[in-house]
């Protein structure tokens, strides 16, 4: 596929713990497994699902951090291999990654001048008075003042820092950038500031996003698409409107029932649905569909045999035996 | 603001121990370099007449001894101030070689993980599981007693602690997401661990240094007691305080006035580098 920004094709990520000394290796975890989905240009793409579903861990494998242990991952046309420094270091200069924590992806001993220029520093694109033009105007376009340069990262406060992390990101210009919860750590006022920065950068500058979150809240306000993942797996991928209105996995269903609404007259009218059960360990999953233990609809067709995507006629994909049409 | 600049503000808002502190180390470091314009005697020279006299004794030539004389007739002020340059000499020698052995290994082992962690973190534990004393028994065996053996000793077999501080560090700092995203910018090896990791280990590993110090100046005395390290008649506060030991009761002077420079000058180092440690943390910077 040509034309596509990120074209991820049956990833999988497996960490295996290494038997030692008196010790038996233990089953590999599934982190990530046989995960498929692409991004176009300008696109953004909400990545949802629940802590330790391997959100994170996919997006640190498409940036090579974490090596792949079986599919294939395409940023730009050029397939990621972790072991390859040359053609990592041109992967990372078309898809860079905004971090969770603000307070931690800065370095406190490094001017946030010092820390934005560092990529092209670093890889010889600009030095001296051309560098320090192009990081006076990336802070102007994240919104910060260019003397601010020389300034460290404790005189900030966190969605200063944020956008901070987005001018260093924004440096090389990516055609991708992985947002991996850019929002959750911050104070929800300062949440909407970051987003709309977002939002407006990319219709300037037109990259794409990949955007991992576990708050629909936030994904429903600056995504194009979502994928929903459970346990390693994509469950659900559909546009925004088709599944914000007409959900079909029953997990996503779940997902959106747990999400409060603003209004409390709506939040008491809406149906609640509890999830039962526990969550399997990503270590051992149960042989059929990893959702069967917790699934209100669960079958035994659901306990002895994995479900696969299926396209729908509306354009989304249910990996589901039993989602209504 | 330039660091120079910074640390100057700093000094100017620093309380009045820290002035002094800092005022002490820099007498002993003049101290150190002027010796020979200070000492009023040669410290070298003997006079079997004015053994163990008390301090301030004038003799009947008119001469002043200020902290009296040895067991040998030697003028005890003139052996402190020079044995300033030996002790602080080996100190600050001994502690800069372990400090940049271990520092280098442990970033190594913490960064690169494998085998390369198993190697160097299991050879500091041989390290540390070998008497230092037997190892600088044989080092001086095998190239003989004298200065450079004395560092190359302290050096190599105190760099241990410094490596298991260094290690400990790296492998929590390496995990942060300010380092992967110095990796995603396309920082690598050196850049990596000097810029990124290095400054943001320095607090800890300073604090072993200082504490270090004053370890080293004890270890040249221990070391110089047993004729392996400084050797007579060049003085060192070592060698006077094991040879004044013999004396404790009759001329207390001995052990007095080196122990004494000894200990304030370990104090404001160890004062100095608490200070240093705090304040090269941009976090606590001055306000304004």
């Amino acid at each position: 596929m040509s034309g596509v920004v990120l074209d991820v094709r049956d990833a999988a990520v497996h960490f295996r713990s290494r038997g030692g000394f008196l010790r038996k290796a233990a089953p590999p975890l599934k982190a990530v497994d046989g995960v498929s989905l692409a991004i176009a240009p300008g696109e953004t793409l909400g990545l949802v699902g629940e802590s330790g579903c391997g959100k994170s861990t996919l997006a640190n494998a498409i940036l090579g951090l974490v090596p792949l242990t079986g599919g294939r991952i395409e940023v730009a046309g050029r397939a990621v291999d972790s072991a390859d420094r040359v053609s990592l270091s041109a992967i990372r200069s078309d898809a860079q990654m905004v971090f969770q924590d603000p307070a931690l992806s800065l370095n406190p001993r490094l001017s946030i001048g010092a820390a934005i220029g560092e990529p092209l520093l670093v890889r010889g694109l600009a030095t001296g008075q051309a560098l320090r033009d192009r990081v006076a105007s990336l802070l102007k376009a994240v919104g910060l003042e260019p003397d601010h340069a020389s300034r460290f990262p404790h005189a900030f406060s966190g969605g200063q820092r944020q956008r901070i992390v987005i001018a260093r990101a924004l440096a090389l210009q990516p055609k991708l950038v992985i947002c991996d919860e850019p929002v959750s750590a911050l104070d929800v006022s300062v949440r909407a500031q970051i987003l709309n920065l977002l939002v407006d950068l990319q219709r300037e500058r037109g990259m794409s996003y990949l955007f991992v979150s576990h708050d629909l809240s936030v994904v429903r306000h600056i995504a194009d698409r979502v994928a929903v993942m459970y346990l390693g797996r994509i469950v659900e991928t559909a546009s925004m409107s088709v599944l914000f209105g007409k959900p079909r996995h029953p997990y996503t269903q779940a997902l959106l029932a747990a999400a409060p609404e603003p209004d409390p007259v709506r939040q008491r009218a809406k149906p609640r649905r509890v999830l039962d059960g526990e969550l399997p360990s990503p270590a051992n999953l149960p042989p059929g569909c990893a959702f069967s233990s917790r699934c209100p609809l669960a079958s035994d067709l659901c306990r002895s045999e994995r479900p696969t995507l299926s396209a729908r006629p509306d354009g989304a994909s249910v990996a589901c035996h039993h989602a209504e049409e | 603001m330039s660091l120079a600049a910074n640390l100057r503000t700093r000094l100017s808002r620093a309380p009045a121990s820290i002035i002094i502190m800092a005022g002490l180390l820099g007498a002993f470091v003049l101290m150190a370099l002027f010796a020979p314009l200070l000492a009023p005697f040669d410290p070298a020279r003997q006079s079997l007449i004015q053994r163990l006299r008390p301090p301030g004794h004038t003799t009947a030539q008119g001469l002043t001894y200020l902290m009296g004389t040895d067991d040998l007739g030697r003028d005890l002020m003139s052996r402190v101030i020079h044995g300033a340059r030996a002790s602080m000499l080996v100190a600050v020698a001994s502690v800069s070689v372990s400090l940049l052995i271990g520092s280098a290994l442990g970033m190594l082992a913490g960064w690169r993980r494998g085998w390369v962690e198993v190697a160097i973190m299991r050879f500091v534990d041989i390290m540390l599981s070998i008497p230092a004393i037997l190892l600088a028994v044989l080092a001086v065996a095998v190239v003989g007693p004298g200065f450079q053996t004395l560092i190359l000793v302290l050096g190599l077999t105190r760099w241990p602690r410094y490596a298991r501080v260094a290690y400990a560090q790296t492998l929590q700092v390496a995990t942060l997401p300010y380092i992967r995203a110095a990796e995603l910018a396309g920082a690598r090896g050196p850049r990596l661990l000097l810029r990124h990791i290095l400054p943001n280990i320095a607090g800890p590993l300073l604090v072993v240094a200082t504490a270090e110090f004053g370890l080293m100046i004890l270890f040249e005395a221990s070391l110089s007691f047993l004729g392996l390290g400084i050797q007579p008649p060049t003085p060192s506060w070592g060698t006077i305080l094991s040879a004044g030991r013999q004396y404790l009761e009759r001329a207390w002077w001995l052990t007095a006035f080196p122990g004494a420079c000894l200990f304030l000058l370990v104090l404001s180092v160890n004062v100095l580098g608490d200070w240093l440690r705090d304040h090269l943390d941009p976090r606590s910077r001055p306000r304004g």
